[in-house]
C-alpha cells in the first residue's frame, strides 16, 4: 500500500491508496484512513493566512453591535441596564409594535433617550457601516422622565443571529438584575402559524403569549401552543430572561400584514391591560388619532394591489 | 414541508392543495374590499376606493369597470393582471356579439373569465391571476346576476358577497342582514352595500364608490 502525499482530484481528507481487489489487481482506491503524518498536511494546508485573520476581523469589525448615546456621541462603556437599571423593562421589535408602543404608550409621559444600538448586517438599507448617521439608529432606548426605572426599546432593524448574544449583552449586561419585569410585543405572519384548525377560522390578527418560568401573572391573551416557534430577538430575549430566571412574557400578534397595519396595531391593544403597561396609559382616544396619522404618513402609495 | 411543493405551479403537494394558487388568493387579500349585492331589480357593486397619491390622477384609479353595455365587474387583487383580464374579457364581448349577434350573458362571461384563469394555473412557467372578481348584470331575461371568481378558475353564482381584504367580516355582516326584505326595494339593496362597506371601511363615506345595474337600465356609477 503506498500512501498518497498530495490530495487527489481535490478531495480533503481522502487520500488515494493502492487497494488490492478480489480479482489480485492492484487499483488506486479513495481512502479516507488519514496517519498522523497526513494530518500534519492537513493543517498546513488549512492553517489561516494572515489575510483570512483580517478578513475575518473586519467583518466582525463589520456586524459589531455597538451602544452609543446619540446626544454625546460617546459609546456605554458598561452596559444599559447596568447603566440605568429598571423594574419595568419594555421592548418592541418590528413595525407594528413599535408603532403601537409609538401611540399608546409614549405619549403619556415625557421620554427621555438614554442610548441606542446600531449594527449592521445583510438585512440593513445603507452601505456606509462607520458613518451610520443620527436618522439610522436602529435599536433607541428610552426611559419615562418621571419615573426612571421604566426603560422602553423601540427595536426596528433585524438583528442577525450572530449578533443577537453581543446585543443582549450590550443591553443586559453579564449579571442582570432578576427583580424586573420585561415585556416583548412582537408580530409574525399567520402563516408561520401550526395549527389542527383549518387556517380559514382564525382571525387575524390574533395575539399568543410566551412566558418565562418566573413570570406569575396570567397572560392577557391565550399562550402559543406547540409546535409554534419564536424566532430572532425576541426568542433571544425570551431564552436570555429564562436562563436568569427573569420574569419576563412575549406577546406575539400573528397576522396578514406584515406591512404597518392600522388593524395589526390595534391587535395588540389587549396588552395595555396588562399590569406592566397599565400605568403608563394616559389617553386612548389620542393614542388612536395618534396612530391614525402614523399610518398615513407610513402609506406608502404603492398601487401593485387595488 | 410546503416550501419543496410552491415553486411550481404544475406541482400538486402530497396533500393535494395547489400552493401557488392558494398564495394567489393571499394576493387578493391585499386588495381592497369590494361587495356585490344581487337584489330583486337591480345589482349592486360597492367599493373601497384606496386614497391615491398627491400627485397622482384619480380618474385613472378604478376599481369597478364595465365589461359590456349590461355587464360590469369589479375586482380585487393585483392591478395588472385585472388589466389583462378585463381587456380579455371586453374582446370576447365584442366578439361574441358580432359572432353570434347576441350581446354575453353574464355566465357566459364569467365562464370565459374563470376558463382563462383556470387555464394559467396548468401551464408550465405561468402564475396565476391573482384577483378574484365580481361580475354582475342582467340578462336578455331580465334577470339579476352575480358572479364571483377567484385564482384557481371556479366561478359561483351569489345572493350577496365580498372580496378583498376584510372580506369575512363583511360577509358574515351580509349573511345576518341579507333578508328577502332587505332586498326588496332598489334603494334599500344599496343601503345595504353600504353599510356592509362601512363595517370595513376605515375613512368613512367618502371613500367607496357604487356601481348599480338596473333591470333595462344601463351603469351608473
Amino acid at each position: 500500500m503506498r500512501r498518497a502525499v498530495e490530495p487527489q482530484f481535490g478531495w480533503e481528507g481522502v487520500r488515494a491508496v493502492m487497494a488490492a481487489t478480489f480479482f489480485g489487481e492492484v487499483v488506486r482506491a479513495p481512502c479516507r484512513a488519514g496517519t498522523e503524518d497526513e494530518e500534519e498536511e492537513e493543517e498546513e494546508g488549512r492553517r489561516e493566512t494572515p489575510e483570512d485573520g483580517e478578513v475575518r476581523q473586519q467583518l466582525a469589525r463589520k456586524r459589531e453591535v455597538r451602544l452609543l448615546r446619540r446626544q454625546t456621541k460617546t459609546t456605554l462603556d458598561v452596559s444599559l441596564l447596568e447603566k440605568y437599571p429598571c423594574s419595568k423593562f419594555i421592548i418592541a421589535i418590528g413595525n407594528n409594535a413599535v408603532a403601537f408602543l409609538s401611540s399608546f404608550i409614549m405619549n403619556s409621559g415625557v421620554w427621555e433617550e438614554v442610548g441606542c444600538a446600531k449594527l449592521w448586517n445583510e438585512w440593513c438599507r445603507t452601505v456606509d457601516t462607520t458613518h451610520l448617521s443620527p436618522t439610522e439608529a436602529f435599536c433607541v432606548f428610552y426611559h419615562l422622565k418621571s419615573n426612571p426605572s421604566v426603560v422602553l426599546c423601540q427595536c426596528s432593524c433585524y438583528v442577525a443571529e450572530d449578533q443577537q448574544y453581543q446585543w443582549l449583552e450590550k443591553v443586559f449586561g453579564s449579571c442582570p438584575r432578576k427583580n424586573m419585569q420585561v415585556t416583548i410585543l412582537t408580530c409574525r405572519h399567520v402563516t408561520d402559524y401550526k395549527t389542527s384548525e383549518s387556517t380559514s377560522s382564525l382571525h387575524t390578527p390574533f395575539l399568543k403569549a410566551l412566558k418565562t418560568q418566573n413570570f406569575r401573572e396570567p397572560p392577557c391573551c391565550s399562550l402559543l401552543e406547540q409546535p409554534n416557534i419564536v424566532h430572532d430577538l425576541p426568542a433571544a430575549v425570551l431564552s436570555y430572561c429564562q436562563v436568569w430566571k427573569i420574569s419576563a412574557i412575549l406577546y406575539l400578534c400573528y397576522t396578514d400584514v406584515m406591512k404597518l397595519d392600522l388593524i395589526t396595531v390595534e391587535a395588540f391593544k389587549p396588552v395595555l391591560s396588562s399590569r406592566s403597561l397599565k400605568s403608563l396609559v394616559k389617553n386612548i382616544p389620542q393614542s388612536t388619532e395618534i396612530l391614525k396619522k402614523l399610518m398615513t404618513t407610513n402609506e406608502i402609495q404603492s398601487n401593485i394591489y387595488t | 414541508m410546503a416550501s419543496q411543493y410552491d415553486r411550481a405551479i404544475t406541482v400538486f403537494s402530497p396533500d393535494g392543495h395547489l400552493l401557488q394558487v392558494e398564495y394567489a388568493q393571499e394576493a387578493v387579500k391585499k386588495g381592497s374590499t369590494v361587495v356585490g349585492i344581487r337584489g330583486a331589480d337591480i345589482v349592486v357593486l360597492g367599493v373601497e376606493k384606496k386614497s391615491v397619491a398627491k400627485l397622482q390622477d384619480e380618474r385613472i384609479v378604478r376599481k369597478i369597470c364595465a365589461l359590456d353595455d349590461h355587464v360590469c365587474m369589479a375586482f380585487a387583487g393585483l392591478t395588472a393582471d385585472a388589466r389583462v383580464v378585463i381587456n380579455r374579457a371586453r374582446v370576447e364581448c365584442q366578439s361574441h356579439k358580432l359572432t353570434v349577434e347576441d350581446p354575453v350573458t353574464v355566465e357566459y362571461i364569467t365562464r370565459f373569465i374563470a376558463t382563462l384563469k383556470q387555464k394559467y394555473t396548468q401551464s408550465n412557467g405561468r402564475r396565476p391571476f391573482g384577483i378574484s372578481a365580481l361580475i354582475v348584470g342582467f340578462d336578455n331575461d331580465g334577470i339579476p346576476r352575480l358572479y364571483q371568481t377567484d385564482p384557481s378558475g371556479t366561478y359561483h353564482a351569489w345572493k350577496a358577497n365580498a372580496i378583498g381584504r376584510s372580506a369575512k367580516t363583511v360577509r358574515e355582516f351580509l349573511e345576518k342582514n341579507y333578508t328577502e326584505d332587505a332586498i326588496a326595494n332598489d334603494s334599500e339593496a344599496i343601503k345595504l352595500a353600504i353599510r356592509a362597506l362601512l363595517e370595513v371601511v376605515q375613512s368613512g363615506g367618502k371613500n367607496i364608490e357604487l356601481a348599480i345595474i338596473g333591470r333595462k337600465q344601463p351603469l351608473k356609477v
